[in-house]
């Protein structure tokens, strides 16, 4: 029987491709994994407002308490 | 950007290389599978840094990773036990007379045989170009060697399996 080696080739080469069916499961797979974010924008600790305005509130008591005068 | 879709349009452009490229490095198309689901795993996690490239570069990003990948999988020794499991699953060509489907599924097994044996840089340049179905130029952008190379890998690849094939033709003749 003769045969072009090309067709031998193409034959051989048949035989090791990946079918469509697995290839169509493997990109269902990789697209089912989570996309990565975007990089989180650097922000300010959320308890940096409530530490601020104690902070703040602590100062203005301590300012206007009344000071004792010497006698 | 529809990402789904544009990496699906860079899977199908590029899937059956990258396999054909595994299945040349390994000597096994499910290894293969396996590395080159890694691969677009990648490609699916940088995709942003993708769609910015101009189309002729997505190959050679691609194949760089898959380089990198298949040079990890071999520190594992994964790709040479995948090998060498291949080539003990792989039945030996028989040789009695038989049916013309027969006789060419028996050279599609001498052809697999040959190119299993051939020098890992002709086996995955062969296995590209006949299963990934690629040029000469598109070999060379992707192997990162000049397409004068390719084409001399291929003729000495191609002229070993034609040499097996002639044996598997006429044994008397090549004993």
């Amino acid at each position: 029987m003769m045969m072009n080696l090309d067709d031998d080739i193409a034959a051989w080469a048949a035989t090791v491709r990946l079918p469509d069916t697995q290839a169509a499961a493997v990109f269902q797979q990789i697209v089912a994994t989570p996309a990565p974010g975007p990089p989180a924008a650097p922000r300010l600790d959320p308890s940096w407002w409530r530490h601020f305005t104690a902070d703040f509130t602590a100062r203005m008591v301590s300012s206007t308490r009344p000071v004792r005068q010497a006698v | 950007m529809d990402r789904e879709a544009e990496f699906g349009r860079l899977y199908e452009a590029h899937r059956a290389a990258v396999h054909a490229y595994f299945t040349g490095r390994t000597g096994d198309p499910q290894l293969a599978a396996d590395l080159m689901q890694d691969v677009f795993l990648r490609v699916w996690q940088h995709l942003e840094k993708l769609t910015g490239m101009p189309d002729g570069r997505h190959r050679a990003w691609i194949f760089t990773v898959a380089r990198n990948l298949s040079v990890d999988a071999h520190r594992h020794q994964h790709t040479r036990a995948g090998a060498e499991q291949a080539l003990a699953r792989e039945p030996p060509p028989v040789l009695q007379p038989a049916s013309t489907p027969v006789i060419a599924a028996e050279r599609a097994a001498v052809v697999g045989q040959a190119i299993r044996h051939l020098p890992e840089p002709q086996r995955i340049t062969l296995t590209m170009a006949a299963a990934g179905e690629m040029t000469s130029a598109e070999l060379a952008a992707a192997l990162g060697v000049p397409a004068g190379t390719v084409r001399y890998r291929l003729s000495l690849a191609r002229r070993a399996v034609a040499e097996a094939l002639d044996r598997y033709d006429d044994p008397a003749e090549n004993t």
